[in-house]
């Protein structure tokens, strides 16, 4: 299944809200959250990530990884928090009201 | 992982290279494809094909590593410039509280500034709506007055000639005559005297200017026979008939005339000069023929059509005045044309005052950057430690610099800020304190370009006083003040030097100024005992000007003349009065070519010409002008009886050299009623000055009132009462003799040789103020240096003085310093106002641009000001206890 237009940046906030992450875990941490369901394109990943980087939403910093090589670890900043915080909620409500009307639908 | 929150942010190095970000983002992409390779190979891909996988997996890879790069390279560039924003805004920050912290400094610093700003404003409106701003009309650089001319002198052109010149130019789209006098308006409310303009039909299409209501005139309207038409000024229309928007088509009554207003002028329309209304010129027929070309008293200006040089109309009314000198010789012979840009005649005289004061007040300038300089020097030193101690922190020598500047760019703003509210009062005072002869004051305005010229004063000023300290700290010593330990007790050479140099080029630039103030002063004064030629006090006049309409014939004219004087003698408090026509130092008044009988007649333009004058019975008695030989009119000069003329010994001298002019007779040459006048001299009379105090005397010569009447009566009493009591005397006695009648320029004659002291004054009192000025900064500053030298040499001095060093040999040394760096300041000054005094020449009377005297006397005042100036830190000096001073640098 493909990612709806947008779904990216908020997947990718909820992902860092954790902890911090470099880009090959986060890919990873969405496809098994989401059971192989949702198809992540690395190429858009890494556009979303420095995208993201650039508003200011998240930032990121060299260190080491589990297997001590260097990668770029990406955290939230507090913008990208309150962004994250603001995006998921009008992703339940968006998401609520259009499963409210496939319910009524099938009834 | 091991991290630090923000320590990124604190060591994140300002700019990252391109190439830099094109490695990040490579192996970021690496990391991930190795990664991804091995999960492919743990999920029991073969190795070979792993990679490929990986790689097909992952989308387009180039353009997402283009994509990536792109973005860094933004996200650096923007968080570069917040940085430096940021900085900005530290530095700000900081060099606000630097000044806040040192209230001393930062208020002399400002205070200097927005003097040296201030002033330089103010003189700058003043230059620039006076000499700079454009005339209010259409292109006015194509516009050009244009004047008779005969042996050098220009003059006013006659109504003949102008009438010959627009018939013959082709050069010329256009010329346009004026002349301006007074004209009593009544009927409507108090008779009231205004300023009028005569002008040709054509005048305002000329200038381009529309009137605001109405029309402006039409052709022919000029004509004498035309109809009688005026033009208000917005002033008039406004004040006296409350802006009537209904004013076009009504009649007022002009000295007896009933007028039809035509139109109203707008508020700009200023030409030929500020005037009440304008009338049609009505030039006559005899004015416009050869018989009354030598009557030469109109201005005339032109507009140069288009696409022609002024060059070519110069030739071209050099040929037709040549025509002309054909045509008439009686009146023409060696008479010329001289063409003057309308903007540079209207200026005039004043240019070169007005430009001397904006460099004495820029000098000034120059002075306070030099005092504020050397203030930052002296603070830059006390704050050697600290900026020492930022260095070694890591900070660049360029950011220590740029906080330096800072501070400059901070102090020159608000100093600029403080100096235009300072401008802004000060240019209302400049005007209120003009002379009204200099022209355009109304167009002096603190407006854009003058708002420009604070910003570029407050700019040059902190680069000036701030690029010093900032190239001083630069120059790379301040790590080792740090390494040798700051205690106060070292003075850095370079810094020293520097701030002795700032003092000399003040004392410098201060002596030159204050030679041009003493030089003006000697002036003046010289110009004060310059005697007018009558005695002004308590000696007051008014004038009045007869209506041609109720007075048309000169025997009205004498017949109220008569009256009015005797009612005027007859005031209390009034010991005598005369009437003349023309008082001295108004620069009223006409000159006439005169024949002397029984001489060969003269060669054509060389006969002798004085400035005639009427004169009643009593006139020279009340002005206190004395009689040196023969007699002075008497009551029986009346009309019918004998010619006679009382000549002043410039006419004696001048024309009757080695003779006795009393008995011989001279006649003039055409007159207003078209007669000549024959008579004879019976008396010499002592000279006055005619327009102003200084420059030559002119031969007068004054005919009897009765036997030549005119219609504006200049009236002189000697009073023994209060002149302004005698005065309301006077206007009661002209009202009872004419309701209609307005009198106007009533003042004393010293207020009248007060008025023509006017503009010398004026530049004397500014010149003095910015001397003054400079004094006192240069002052302020030999204190600041002598005072911050004692400072850094308190444990040298207090070791002196516990080695038996005497308090007058503490002071002396001290003194010695200063005076070394005043000498040098005043002798340098002295050179630089020797080379430079000479564009005060036409601003001198009596008194050498090189005056030794006062070249000494400034000199002298100076060096003691300098003396006082160092004396004072130099007695703290003294008085330093060796003990403490040594204790405390210990």
């Amino acid at each position: 299944m493909d990612l709806l237009q947008g779904t990216l940046d908020v997947l990718i906030l909820k992902t860092l809200s954790w902890e911090a992450m470099h880009g090959y875990a986060i890919s990873r941490w969405i496809r098994q959250r989401t059971d192989n369901v949702l198809t992540v394109e690395d190429a858009a990943l890494y556009q979303a990530l420095h995208r993201l980087e650039r508003k200011g939403l998240i930032e990121s910093e060299w260190g080491l990884s589990e297997n001590n090589r260097r990668a770029k670890y990406y955290q939230l900043t507090a913008a990208g928090r309150k962004q994250f915080r603001a995006e998921a909620t009008e992703w339940r409500q968006y998401a609520e009201a259009v499963f409210k009307v496939l319910e009524t639908a099938s009834q | 992982m091991p991290r630090i929150p923000g320590l990124r942010r604190a060591f994140r190095l300002p700019w990252v290279s391109a190439a830099r970000v094109q490695r990040e983002v490579d192996d970021e992409l690496r990391f991930h494809l190795d990664m991804k390779t091995q999960e492919l190979i743990d999920a029991g891909v073969p190795p070979h094909d792993a990679l490929q996988q990986a790689r097909a997996q992952f989308g387009d890879i180039e353009y997402t590593r283009r994509y990536m790069h792109r973005t860094d390279r933004g996200r650096m560039l923007q968080e570069h410039r917040a940085e430096l924003g940021d900085e900005l805004r530290q530095d700000i920050h900081f060099s606000l509280r630097q000044l806040a912290r040192n209230p001393g400094f930062t208020a002399i610093a400002l205070i200097t500034l927005a003097l040296g700003i201030g002033a330089n404003t103010a003189i700058f409106s003043v230059v620039h709506g006076v000499l700079m701003r454009d005339l209010p009309y259409a292109e006015p650089t194509r516009l050009l007055r244009v004047f008779s001319t005969t042996e050098g002198y220009q003059s006013a052109v006659s109504p003949a000639d102008f009438n010959d010149w627009s018939k013959q130019s082709k050069t010329f789209s256009a010329l346009a005559a004026s002349a301006t006098s007074t004209v009593n308006l009544t009927g409507s409310g108090v008779a009231e005297r205004f300023k009028q303009a005569r002008v040709s039909a054509n005048m305002f299409q000329l200038l381009g200017v529309g009137p605001t209501l109405g029309r402006a005139f039409a052709p022919g309207e000029d004509a004498e026979s035309a109809p009688r038409v005026v033009i208000l000024s917005d002033g008039l229309w406004r004040g006296r008939f409350g802006a009537d928007p209904h004013m076009v088509g009504k009649h007022i009554t002009l000295d007896g005339y009933a007028t039809e207003v035509v139109g109203v002028a707008p508020p700009d329309m200023r030409y030929p000069e500020p005037v009440d209304m304008w009338l049609t010129s009505r030039f006559t027929a005899r004015e416009l023929t050869d018989a009354g070309r030598g009557a030469r008293w109109i201005d005339v200006i032109g507009r140069l059509a288009p696409g022609v040089p002024p060059e070519q109309a110069r030739s071209e009314m050099a040929t037709i005045a040549r025509r002309l000198e054909l045509q008439d010789p009686r009146h023409n012979t060696g008479y010329g044309v001289r063409l003057v840009a309308m903007q540079d005649e209207l200026v005039g005289t004043v240019r070169q005052p007005l430009i001397i004061l904006l460099a004495a007040v820029g000098f000034v300038m120059l002075i306070a950057c030099a005092n504020v300089a050397s203030l930052m020097l002296g603070r830059t030193a006390a704050r050697e430690a600290e900026l020492a101690v930022r260095t070694a922190l890591g900070a660049g020598r360029g950011r220590l610099v740029r906080q330096l500047l800072t501070e400059s760019i901070c102090l020159a703003l608000i100093g600029g800020t403080l100096g235009l509210g300072l401008a802004l009062w000060g240019t209302r005072v400049l005007v209120a304190l003009a002379p009204p002869d200099i022209p355009r004051l109304y167009d002096v305005r603190v407006d854009g370009p003058v708002l420009l010229f604070t910003i570029g004063a407050t700019a040059l000023a902190a680069l000036l006083f701030g690029a010093i300290p900032a190239l001083h700290a630069s120059a790379g010593q301040l790590a080792s003040t740090l390494r040798e330990g700051n205690r106060g007790s070292r003075t850095r050479p370079g810094s020293a030097r520097a701030r002795g140099a700032l003092v000399v080029a003040e004392m410098t630039l201060a002596l030159m100024l204050l030679a041009g103030a003493g030089l003006l002063l000697k002036s003046f004064a010289r110009l004060r005992e310059v005697n007018p030629g009558f005695a002004a006090a308590r000696v007051s006049t008014f004038t009045v000007t007869l209506s041609p309409v109720k007075y048309e014939t000169l025997d009205q004219q004498r017949a109220f003349a008569t009256t009015l004087l005797d009612k005027v003698r007859a005031i209390p408090g009034v010991d005598s009065a005369g009437l003349t026509f023309g008082l001295p130092l108004s620069g009223a008044g006409f000159v006439l070519s005169f024949d002397v009988i029984g001489r060969p007649a003269p060669a054509p333009n060389a006969e002798p010409a004085a400035q005639v004058r009427m004169a009643s019975a009593g006139y020279f008695g009340a002005m206190g002008i004395p009689l040196k030989r023969g007699r002075a009119f008497g009551p029986s000069d009346r009309n019918g009886a004998p010619r006679v003329f009382v000549i002043s010994e410039e006419t004696a001298h001048r024309y009757f050299p080695g003779e006795d002019p009393i008995g011989r007779t001279i006649q003039f040459g055409w007159t207003r009623h078209g007669d000549r006048l024959t008579g004879e001299i019976v008396g010499v009379v002592g000279d006055v000055r005619q327009a102003k105090l200084s420059g030559d005397l002119t031969p007068h010569a004054y005919v009897p009132f009765d036997q030549w009447p005119v219609d504006e009566l200049t009236v002189v009493m000697r009073t023994r009462a209060d002149p302004t009591v005698t005065l309301r005397g006077a206007r009661a006695v002209v009202e009872s003799l004419d309701r209609d009648l307005p009198v106007y320029d009533a003042l004393t004659l010293d207020t009248l040789v007060s008025k023509s002291l006017g503009q010398p004054r004026f530049y004397l009192l500014l010149l003095i103020v910015f001397a003054g000025l400079a004094v006192v900064l240069a002052a302020v500053g030999i204190y600041g240096v002598m005072a911050y030298t004692v400072q850094q040499r308190t444990r040298e001095i207090g070791i002196r003085i516990a080695l038996g060093a005497s308090a007058e040999r503490v002071v002396g040394m001290v003194v010695r310093r200063g005076l070394t760096l005043a000498v040098l300041g005043v002798t340098l000054g002295t050179a630089g106002a020797y080379a430079v005094t000479r564009v005060l020449h036409s601003l001198l009377y009596g008194v050498g641009e090189r005056d030794p005297l006062t070249f000494i006397a400034v000199a002298v005042l100076l060096a003691l000001v300098a003396l006082l100036a160092s004396w004072i830190p130099a007695r703290r000096a003294a008085r330093v206890d060796p003990l403490a001073a040594m204790r405390a640098e210990g």
